[in-house]
């Protein structure tokens, strides 16, 4: 056996990890190499300083202390989650802004009112004019009058703002 | 009562269950804590906030592993975390370390070996602090604590064959550390 395999072998063997066969022969290798005999007593000494044995209890009262700041979680926590919900709506309140303002930016608005709408909102029969223009015997007038007629209904009417 | 008994319970709010899991628990989990920090009053402080993540943490534990594993786990990252804030000098000067030696004064009294033992405990772990964060978890858990290796896999959540090689390379890394102040050939004899 190699010196390396035998330390390796020595690190199992304070673990109890060895086999009965394995066991003899880091026996056999033991008896046979000083220096491995040696690092073992090394091992050995060295994991029985750090093996305490014991376990340590903490400071009096442990319970007492902790149960207030359990206390004190649970009542924090719900309002964590209040804050990570209450956060998170800021940017879906905006988002929703947003496309509201879009939605009003982008809708076509029927702002201009045809020259009928505009004589109906004045209170104007907007047959009135067709009458007078269909009264006048003059072919020619009348013509004069339909191209001047149609030439004002290019022309659009706007919405009175309030 | 079992854990999985108290953890339903408890999670199921009521204190009395978590009562009892934080007294079954809390010498294990407070020298863990000691066991790395070698300071009593940060090791308490440690616990109390292990035992805080836990019952935090408790609806999300899905029963999948027992809860003193659970629990282990919880400590160490806590810790972990704890010891990389604090990040403590962690070279042990040769001045502080001295001989490591066994005194074989035949006159010496109990008492007097007793607390020269401590001693030599203390320097050990100072050592171990020494190691890197993975050699130093895994040879507190194995050779402090005491932990199975079967635990110490589950814990750490490594295949026991790891969990072997590197308590090997752990241990060999603090041997030759403390070689140097090793007086007497055979090394260092525990009492």
């Amino acid at each position: 056996m190699r010196c390396k395999k035998a330390e390796q072998w020595i690190s199992r063997s304070l673990d109890g990890r060895l086999d009965g066969r394995e066991k003899g022969l880091l026996e056999e290798h033991l008896a046979a190499c000083p220096s491995c005999r040696k690092a073992e007593a090394e091992y050995r000494s060295m994991t029985a300083l750090l093996r305490n044995g014991k376990e340590c209890d903490p400071a009096p009262r442990f319970w007492e202390r902790l149960e207030p700041r359990l206390r004190e979680e649970r009542e924090i926590v719900p309002l964590l989650v209040y804050e990570r919900f209450a956060l998170r709506a800021v940017p879906v309140f905006l988002a929703l802004v947003a496309l509201a303002a879009g939605l009003l930016f982008f809708t076509p608005r029927s702002e201009e009112l045809t020259r009928s709408e505009a004589l109906l909102l004045e209170n104007i029969n907007p047959l009135a004019e067709t009458r007078t223009l269909f009264e006048e015997e003059k072919p020619e007038n009348r013509n004069m009058m339909l191209i001047f007629a149609s030439a004002e209904d290019t022309a659009p009417a706007r919405r009175r703002m309030p | 009562m079992e854990d999985r008994e108290l953890v339903r319970l408890a999670r199921e709010g009521s204190q009395g269950a978590f009562e009892k899991l934080v007294t079954r628990y809390q010498s294990k989990v407070f020298s863990m804590a000691l066991s790395f920090t070698r300071n009593r009053e940060a090791a308490d402080d440690l616990a109390q906030e292990v035992f805080l993540k836990a019952y935090l943490a408790l609806p999300r534990f899905k029963g999948k592993s027992e809860f003193g594993t659970w629990l282990y786990r919880i400590s160490i990252n806590h810790i972990r975390d704890f010891l990389r804030k604090k990040s403590r000098a962690k070279e042990v000067s040769l001045e502080e370390a001295g001989e490591i030696a066994f005194s074989d004064s035949d006159q010496a009294d109990k008492a007097a070996r007793e607390a020269e033992t401590e001693t030599r405990r203390g320097l050990v772990r100072r050592f171990v602090e020494s190691l890197p964060d993975k050699y130093r978890v895994i040879l507190t858990l194995r050779d402090i604590q005491g932990l199975p290796y079967e635990q110490i896999a589950r814990v750490l959540g490594l295949s026991p064959g790891t969990v072997d090689s590197r308590l090997h390379r752990a241990r060999k890394m603090l041997k030759t550390k403390m070689s140097p102040h090793l007086r007497r050939e055979g090394g260092f004899d525990e009492m």
